[in-house]
């Protein structure tokens, strides 16, 4: 309330003293009580009244300032537009495009970017980014991936007839020259080589699985059954009656000759190998009497040459048929005319020659191999000097020069290895067939620890197999009388560029360690025999120490001599 | 006459004071109901509008304002008052209003100025 009275006063007009004197109580108001007003009213019982007491605070929010968002694309086709000017207005950018022009530091901004800006679009007309290089370059080599599939079953057709479920056992697979088909023989028989199951052997169609495109009737059970390399139609078997049959395909399902039995195997014939000749009919047998036949298909009433497997060391020492090992395989290499090697039933591999004169130079070679029989013997076809040999759980490859042990050998397997065969195309696989049914495929250059790829083929046990001069396709032959055709991947059938070299320094590798270690070897027994006969001369020992202290004395006089001549 | 406008200058002017604070209670308080919560703010508005119309006339005295309002319920009220002061210069002036609910009594005194 803003009361303000200003005044002006003339000092003379001042007032004078206040006379005061004294006015007596005069009444200001009076109000009559009035108790009927009273009735209007009544207390107000009880009468809430609220206190509080307590600090007083407000509520109070402050907020910053809040910026604006606006999100916005550019074409930056021709960009830097200011806000203020429409882009889609013709007249408004032309404006703005002549007052940038008319910029002083225009001209020079101008002249500054346009060298570099030259370079790039010279740069970029030099070079097509767009373009494919390097297509005319070969593509790398893919990772080499390893397969083998089975392409085709050839069942028994007899399966189901002779003892006990499966069927018979094959005893021998081998392809026909033209490789179009091959040639199974089965063999059943109980422990009195009785035979269980048909005779029947067969040959088929690679094409056709559904039936054999030919039945062969041995008289007695096949054990081997080989085609002659030259002609197609004609086949060599061994029976179990020690006999050896021909075939001719043409004329029939009976043999076209057998050899008498007087005249033969003195036991059964496990093996039976085409012998390189003029006429292709020569061939060789060799079973577990332990003699080596030599046959010609034009008569075969007499061999025309035998063979005594019996090792002898001295020339002076006949071969007797009652030492000799028993044959479990033959091996014969066309390329090498006369020499042969036979696997026999102790696990000894010997080498033989047929232009031998004296019984040692006849069996020249001999390796132990395994602690069974020899299943499988065969020549590397490209490195003629190494073999492979399949025997009790190992599979073990020779070299002719080191006589003492295996050049390479894979670790035992879980299973029997029941067979094994070089690849004619590739140089360092070999197919290994155990008797859980499982092809193991064995490259001397990947892996020589393990198979570079094992796969299961069958269930029954695997037993034969012959690789199809292709190197593409196995016939593996089975317990249960199946033939299964395995295809191999391409990787596993070609052979680099390098491998025979590589191939070769592997091997060269290995020969040598095992001369060096039989060379040791010698020299420990050498040792060892020495150190055996110097025990017996002892008494050499004193006339030593006396000729050492008669030179010392010797000398200690010559230098007194001396010293006393100076 | 000069001097006698003057004089009339220098007096209280019951009627007048009467006729400003009786405009202004009825302005104020009329019709309204006895609240006593409300009762501070009626005095508050009456003194302002009373003082500034006094301080409008122009005249050379101190004003003391005492306002009193009393809820109509049956009670007596008596007040009375005592003066020493110059009487032909200063002077007083009470006003007694009143509705259905309530009584006002506003008194004014004037006192001179002497310089």
């Amino acid at each position: 309330m803003e009361l303000v009275n200003a005044y002006t006063k003339k000092r003379s007009s001042f007032g004078r003293q206040p006379l005061f004197c004294e006015q007596g109580p005069a009444l200001c108001d009076s109000v009559p009580s009035d108790p009927a007003a009273q009735r209007g009213y009544v207390l107000r019982n009880p009468v809430h009244q609220p206190v509080q007491h307590g600090p007083r605070t407000s509520a109070h929010t402050v907020n910053t300032a809040r910026a604006e968002y606006t999100t916005t694309g550019s074409n930056h086709a021709e960009g830097g537009w200011p806000k203020d000017v429409n882009v889609l207005d013709p007249e408004a950018t032309q404006r703005y495009r002549r007052k940038i022009e008319k910029d002083e530091n225009y001209i020079h901004c101008a002249m500054s970017l346009s060298p570099g800006m030259d370079h790039y679009v010279m740069q970029n007309n030099a070079i097509d980014m767009y373009q494919t290089y390097y297509t005319e370059l070969a593509a790398q080599p893919p990772l080499e991936r390893c397969s083998v599939r089975t392409v085709n079953v050839y069942r028994d057709p007899l399966a189901g007839g002779g003892g006990g479920g499966g069927g018979r056992p094959v005893s021998s697979v081998a392809w026909t020259p033209d490789g179009a088909g091959f040639a199974v023989a089965y063999a059943a028989m109980d422990a009195h080589l009785a035979p269980r199951a048909p005779l029947d052997a067969f040959v088929w169609d690679a094409e056709s699985a559904a039936r054999p495109a030919q039945t062969l009737r041995p008289p007695a059970t096949l054990l081997d059954l080989q085609c002659s390399p030259r002609d197609v139609h004609v086949l060599a078997g061994g029976l179990a009656s020690g006999q050896v049959a021909v075939w001719d395909r043409r004329r029939g399902a009976a043999p076209a000759g057998a050899s008498p039995p007087h005249a033969a195997h003195r036991e059964l014939v496990r093996g039976v190998l085409f012998v390189n000749s003029k006429s292709g009919r020569e061939f060789f047998s060799g079973g577990p009497d332990g003699v080596c036949k030599w046959w010609d298909m034009r008569d075969l009433s007499a061999p025309t040459d035998e063979m005594i497997v019996d090792v002898v060391h001295s020339s002076f020492e006949a071969q007797s048929r009652a030492r000799a090992l028993g044959v479990s395989v033959l091996e014969y290499e066309p390329t090498i005319p006369t020499r042969f090697m036979v696997g026999t039933e102790n696990g000894l591999v010997v080498g033989g020659n047929r232009k031998g004169k004296t019984p040692t130079e006849k069996l020249p070679a001999q390796f132990e191999a395994h602690f069974g029989p020899v299943r499988s013997l065969e020549r590397n076809p490209s490195f003629l000097k190494n073999f492979l040999t399949v025997g009790d759980w190992t599979v073990r490859v020779f070299s002719e020069d080191c006589r003492e042990s295996a050049v390479l050998w894979s670790p035992p397997q879980r299973r029997r290895v029941t067979a094994a065969a070089w690849s004619p195309t590739r140089l360092s696989l070999l197919l290994a067939l155990q008797a859980d049914g499982r092809l193991a495929a064995w490259d001397l250059l990947r892996r020589q620890h393990e198979p570079a790829l094992a796969v299961r083929v069958s269930v029954e046990p695997l037993l034969r197999i012959k690789m199809h001069d292709g190197g593409a396709l196995a016939a593996c032959g089975s317990g249960a009388g199946h033939v299964y055709m395995v295809e191999l991947a391409q990787s596993l059938v070609q052979s680099d560029k390098n491998d025979k070299a590589l191939l070769t320094a592997v091997l060269e590798r290995e020969s040598r360690r095992e001369r060096v270690l039989e060379a040791r070897a010698r020299e420990l027994r050498l040792k060892l025999r020495q150190a055996e006969e110097g025990s017996a001369a002892a008494s050499e020992e004193p006339p030593d120490e006396r000729a050492l202290a008669d030179a010392a004395a010797e000398y200690a006089a010559l230098v007194r001599r001396e010293l006393a001549a100076l | 006459m000069a001097q006698e406008e003057d004089e009339e200058d220098f007096t209280f002017n019951v009627e007048e004071v009467q006729n400003i604070v009786r405009d202004n209670i009825e302005f104020c308080l009329g019709g309204n109901i006895y609240s006593h919560s409300r009762t501070p703010q009626w005095i508050s508005v009456i003194t302002e509008k009373t003082l500034a119309r006094l301080n409008k006339l122009n005249k050379p005295f101190k004003y003391i304002m005492r306002m009193t309002v009393t809820q109509k319920n049956g009670t007596g009220l008596h007040t009375a008052a005592a003066y020493f002061w110059d009487i032909t210069t200063d002077g007083t002036c009470t006003v007694r209003w009143e509705n259905k609910y309530m009584y006002c009594i506003v008194n004014i005194w004037a006192l001179a100025l002497q310089l």
